[in-house]
């Protein structure tokens, strides 16, 4: 393509489609990160680009708000969605409905931010003002505005965080809960949805602000644990799992830990370590050695070099002496008191260390999984 | 792991591509994920994503990269290019070729790129008969000799009764010997042995249709594959250029192949330094590997550093110590053909192997290896590439499987054949038509924890996308990259200080370049940072050249647009502005350097510094391309037979001819190109005077019939004691304009080595002895009769070929020193008495009698 008026002449329709497209994609980026570029600029193009064809309007006008709302224009950007809201053309096909559904959720997102606004203002009011009345008035219609304009899309599948967050806030603060959790529970379980771990963690989150029973918490992160078992939550996972009395979870709790600390972004996590020594030496006296055996089995032949090897025993004494004292303490668990890595940080003379390391030698000879006499 | 608070909002439809109208409402602007939604009102979002990442821009020190060693010894042959499988003759058979992958698919659909459909003229049969019919006879001995060799020693045609058992029964020895380069007469096409016309008259009508249809079927399947290679070679995908660390952060070594066919591993220690261009320390170390390499990957996992060698049936890992010296650790052999090869970033030693036939094996020191994963069918929808790659994952056991299709995740620990798919080329990543998957790597490996250590970075054709493994099929990133050709190369960096984005470098196979940055860690999404920047690719660095003559011109700018293999950079620690060293291999064996500087915050009016050429950027240039030009072009892989001038230069060997012209000559012959005067140390000579008229003829034809029975060397004895000087001037002219006539680029270089003759030749300005198309001229047809007299006519070509043999030979550095008749020189000077003996030469002639 040379110029737009050479595409307007093609008789390739195709190409005449593609190409507003094309100049809309180019144009904007440059626009955006021209350094001369100023948003009259960028109106001006996005402007006159929505009206080529009638194919890219409400995705132009999209973007364009979105630009605007970058640039902190709220009013603009509101006024750009409203306007495009409205817009029609042909038949309603369903594209064009995914799009205004998107469109509307986005002005719902905008009405959502002037609404936490005012809630701050709100919180800063006195109960008994005369200006009280008006803004919680006003708030109650902004919800009852946004409300109406999210809730079309977080039906289609997709992945719609923001939209879900602002959403199920908005309902909290008006005490649906009901309606919140109904909309968590949706989002979270649907199956035409992707599997979105955010899901589940807002769902859980929501569950933990009503004070939900334990075992409710742990059906949830249950199902998270199964989608994402190095995540942060998954601690909070295995301290639930602790408390509870169910020897089923016990055993969970144990898998839990092990599952965090299979991934590379977790092997510096001095909490993980610091449960899994702790827990590992309560199993092993609560003589549960079978529970142990079977996650070790799967492990054995890959932590020792992952985990356990003389380089980290030297990179992480050297960086973190009290993860190296966990993990030492698990190395000498798990492989005995002749493993490299509890050798060489049980050697190491460190006097605020002193009295841990004397103790974790004590219940490595106790409790090692590893028995030197076979 | 922290994972991301809040996802961009993404449409999430399944299954193929086409089936529902839902709109791309990724809109493919790289500044739409650099957006952030304001999360929250207290920061408001008027204060909130500082455009930090605006200023983010690389400015190269130099307009293009620059060569940071001499060239290879070996010369380099692009090889087969799309003009040469596409048939020239027909119009509508010249379609420009287009790098897509799949044929099929690209017919229609309104994709951004419309494709028009590849010039497939390979099934078209007008034109493949044509190139068929070209090839049988061009490469004669290629298409029958195997046959020939089937048939064993002899074997029977059976003719018509009455013939006698000597013509139809031929010894194929001798036919394949004749076929087989065998020039009797320096030149095939000059002499058709009789046992050759026989065997074409009895074979033909078994030949013209076995041959044929056998041979077509190869030549189609050759043809079909050259062409798919032609599409996308994605033999060198990943790359085969590897930066290992050294002790110091500043310096370390270069891993790459060199060589003509790529299959040194050479090892070369740069230094880097925040000021200058780096420096190379010594020579290059270099492990000779029995095959082509291909990939060349290496990590450093637990101050181990290791390096994996990837060629197309082997597979090598070495383990590189701290020295730099390279340690064999071990080699595997993968029968079907290795398509991808990765090291682990978390444990020492472990790789995974990807093989055509659709396995992944993992080799560790202490497991060996083992097979994990095996499916011959790709992984969404039926494609015909047996490409597979594998990566690994965050975790240590899950290794990822990538095809032209998709990429899924595997438990090496699971049970075989389960797993998830990551990524599918459908409609969840709303890919094109036609789009395929063309390079996968993790991107969790660099330590230091400033990006998501579960990303994946996915390169199609058309896009770019980055996945997160605990979020599958749906891409948190995606973005057009627009590049021309392939990407199949790409490196994440990182930080070039910290709180810096990542810069990420995608290569295409044309040696295009992008630099993009990845930003986003703890809570944040990762997206994409900064404006994308193209940097200037090997091309751009032709006007760092001095200017040369046109066919020297061409061959650089061939060597600067050879394609991309392999991709390095290092960001060495400094402490001002931090600097990037982008080291590029590209097929021809060369490795290309570019330093690149953050360009610090740019007010909005300052203009963008332009890099030049600094004098030394200059000057390496002209070192390299001297070398370069002194490296001898690669021989065609086939080109028109001309004489087998190495034959005639083994005649001058043993003369130990005075002067410098001689030398000159057989230099000029030896290397096979042009003899200008300045080889031969010549000022411009003066005028000379015209030739003179013919002289007596009857000489020439009493030696002709002397040699027609064999006696010439009698018969020149004979003449010795009675031989002048200015007589035999003539007949040598004769000769030459014969000769010139016939075999038209010889004629030149052998006139200039008339001249340089201390008796000034008197025909040395004449016209006929400059190059001339092979059609007798006019003035020939009169002197032919003179000597060709009293020989039967059907004799006269057999004559005629035996006169081009001898002037050959007679306008020797020798003759030159001989004034008298340069053929009688040949046979009388005792040195060249093993010539005069050699085969091919004397009873050469006599063969033709036979025939007729």
């Amino acid at each position: 393509m040379h110029s737009y008026f050479q595409i307007l002449e093609d008789s390739d329709s195709n190409k005449r489609q593609i190409a507003p497209e094309i100049i809309w994609r180019l144009g904007s980026e440059i626009l955006y990160y021209h350094p001369k570029s100023n948003v009259e600029t960028f109106n001006t193009f996005a402007d006159r680009m929505k009206n080529i064809g009638v194919m890219n309007y409400l995705k132009i006008s999209l973007q364009h708000a979105l630009y605007l709302l970058h640039h902190g224009m709220l009013e603009d950007a509101n006024r750009n969605l409203s306007q495009a809201e409205t817009w029609r053309y042909g038949e309603k096909s369903s594209s064009q409905e995914v799009l205004i559904n998107l469109i509307q959720a986005y002005k719902g997102l905008l009405q959502y931010y002037i609404w936490s606004k005012k809630k701050m203002e709100l919180s800063q009011l006195d109960e008994d003002d005369y200006a009280y009345n008006t803004a919680s008035q006003n708030m109650l219609n902004h919800s009852w505005k946004t409300s109406i304009n999210l809730c079309a899309l977080i039906q289609i599948p997709g992945v719609w965080d923001p939209f879900v967050k602002s959403y199920v806030e908005m309902l909290e603060f008006y005490g649906d809960q009901d309606g919140a959790r109904e909309v968590l529970t949706n989002y979270a379980y649907d199956e035409k949805f992707p599997s979105n771990p955010n899901a589940h963690i807002y769902l859980y989150n929501f569950l933990k602000r009503e004070k939900a029973p334990r075992e409710k918490l742990i059906s949830v992160l249950k199902i998270l644990y199964q989608i994402v078992p190095s995540h942060k939550l998954m601690l909070e996972f295995h301290r639930l799992l602790r408390k509870s009395e169910n020897e089923e979870h016990h055993k969970l709790g144990l898998e839990v830990l092990f599952g965090v600390l299979d991934f590379a972004g977790c092997t510096k996590n001095i909490t993980a370590w610091k449960y899994l020594a702790k827990y590992l030496r309560q199993t092993l006296m609560g003589s549960h050695l079978a529970w142990v055996q079977e996650e070790w089995n799967s492990r054995k032949n890959w932590w020792p070099s992952f985990h356990f090897s003389y380089f980290r025993a030297k990179s992480d004494w050297k960086e973190d002496k009290a993860l190296a004292c966990e993990k030492a303490l698990v190395a000498g668990l798990l492989l005995g008191k002749d493993c490299r890595y509890f050798r060489n940080i049980s050697k190491q003379d460190h006097q605020v260390l002193k009295k841990k390391i004397k103790q974790m030698k004590k219940s490595v000879k106790k409790y090692s999984i590893v028995n030197p006499g076979l | 792991m922290d994972f991301p608070s809040s996802l961009p909002p993404s449409l999430f439809t399944t299954g193929p591509l086409g089936l529902s109208d839902v709109p791309d409402v990724s809109f493919m602007c790289s500044w739409r994920d650099a957006l952030t939604l304001p999360e929250s009102l207290p920061q408001g979002p008027e204060n909130a994503a500082p455009h930090v990442a605006k200023g983010l821009l690389w400015e190269p020190d130099t307009p293009g990269p620059l060569p940071l060693l001499p060239p290879g010894p070996d010369p380099w042959d692009p090889g087969v290019t799309a003009q040469d499988l596409l048939f020239r003759g027909g119009y509508q058979f010249r379609r420009q070729p287009q790098a897509v992958l799949d044929v099929t698919e690209q017919v229609s659909g309104p994709t951004v790129r419309s494709a028009t459909r590849p010039g497939l003229c390979l099934v078209t049969w007008p034109p493949f008969l044509l190139q068929l019919s070209r090839f049988l006879w061009d490469h004669g001995d290629i298409a029958f000799a195997p046959l020939g060799k089937l048939m064993l020693e002899n074997f029977k045609l059976e003719g018509a009764r009455g013939r006698s058992k000597k013509k139809t029964v031929v010894s194929v020895k001798r036919l394949l010997q004749d076929l087989g380069g065998h020039q009797p007469w320096g030149c095939p096409w000059a002499y058709l042995s009789h046992r050759q016309r026989r065997f074409s008259i009895l074979g033909g009508p078994i030949l013209s249709t076995s041959v044929a249809s056998l041979l077509g079927e190869l030549l189609h399947e050759e043809l079909a594959l050259r062409w798919e290679q032609l599409l996308l070679d994605d033999a060198f995908t990943g790359g085969a250029l590897a930066w290992v660390p050294g002790r110091t952060p500043r310096a370390g070594q270069l891993v790459y192949p060199a060589g003509g066919a790529l299959d040194r591993l050479y090892f070369q220690k740069v230094s880097l330094t925040p000021g200058s261009e780096p420096r190379v320390l010594g020579g290059p170390g270099h492990i000779r590997l029995r095959g082509p390499v291909r990939q060349v990957v290496t990590h450093t996992v637990q101050g181990e550093a290791l390096l994996a060698v990837r060629s197309d049936y082997h597979c090598a890992l070495w383990k590189v110590s701290k020295q730099g010296q390279p340690a064999p650790l071990q080699v595997l052999q993968v029968e079907k053909g290795a398509t991808g090869i990765s090291l682990s970033p978390h444990l020492p030693g472990e790789l995974a192997i990807c093989s055509r036939s659709g396995a992944i094996c993992l080799w560790n020191p202490q497991d060996g290896l083992r097979q994990i994963y095996k499916d011959p069918e790709t992984l969404v929808f039926r494609d015909p590439s047996p490409w597979r790659w594998a990566d690994f994952t965050a975790h240590p056991r899950v290794l990822t499987v990538g095809d032209r299709t998709g990429v899924k995740m595997v438990d090496t620990q699971g049970p075989p054949g389960c797993g998830l798919l990551l990524f599918r080329g459908g409609a969840e990543a709303s890919c094109q038509k036609g789009e395929r998957v063309l390079l996968t790597q993790y991107l969790g490996e660099c330590g230091p924890e400033c990006l998501h250590p579960t990303l994946h970075l996915i390169c199609t054709q058309f896009s770019l996308y980055l996945v997160d493994e605990r979020l599958p099929l749906v891409p948190l990133l995606k973005w057009n990259h627009g590049l021309p050709s392939a990407p199949l190369l790409a490196r994440l960096l990182p930080p070039p200080r910290t709180g810096l984005p990542r810069p990420l470098l995608l290569a295409g196979q044309g040696g295009e370049l992008q630099l993009l940055h990845v930003a986003g860690e703890g809570a944040s999404t990762p997206r994409l940072a900064g404006p994308p920047q193209s940097l200037p690719s090997r091309s751009d660095s032709l006007s760092a050249f001095p200017l040369l003559e046109p066919k020297s011109q061409w061959r650089l700018q061939e060597r600067l647009k050879a394609p991309a293999i392999g991709l390095a950079a290092a960001i060495p620690p400094s402490a001002s502005t931090p600097v990037l060293s982008l080291f590029q291999l590209s097929a021809a064996g060369d490795v290309f350097h570019q330093r690149l500087h953050l360009q610090g915050e740019p007010g909005p009016d300052s203009p963008a510094p332009t890099a030049s050429w600094t004098p030394q950027a200059t000057a390496s240039c002209s070192r390299w391309l001297k070398a370069l030009l002194e490296v001898p072009p690669a021989p065609p892989v086939w080109a028109a037979p001309t004489f087998s001038h190495r034959r005639l230069l083994g005649c001058f060997e043993p003369q130990k001819a005075e002067g410098k012209a001689p030398e000159g000559l057989r230099t000029a012959m030896a290397k096979g190109r042009l003899l200008q005067p300045r080889d031969l140390g010549l000022l411009p000579t003066e005028e000379r005077a015209p030739a003179p008229e013919p002289g007596p003829e009857d000489e020439l034809s009493e030696r002709l019939e002397a040699a027609w029975e064999g006696q010439a060397a009698a018969w020149w004895e004979r003449r010795r004691g009675s031989g002048s000087g200015p007589g035999k001037q003539p007949k040598r002219h004769k000769r030459r304009t014969q000769l010139s006539s016939t075999f038209s680029s010889l004629s030149g270089r052998l006139d200039l080595s008339d001249a340089a003759s201390p008796p000034p030749s008197p025909e040395r300005t004449l016209p006929e002895a400059r190059p001339q198309p092979p059609v007798t001229p006019p003035a020939q047809e009169s002197t032919q009769e003179l000597w060709a007299r009293g020989v039967p006519s059907e004799r006269q070509q057999t004559l005629r070929d035996y006169m081009a043999e001898l002037p050959l030979r007679g306008d020797a550095p020798g003759a030159a020193s001989v004034p008298s008749s340069q053929a009688s020189s040949v046979r009388a000077t005792p040195s060249r008495q093993r010539a005069a003996v050699r085969p091919g030469s004397q009873p050469h002639w006599k063969k033709p009698r036979m025939g007729f």
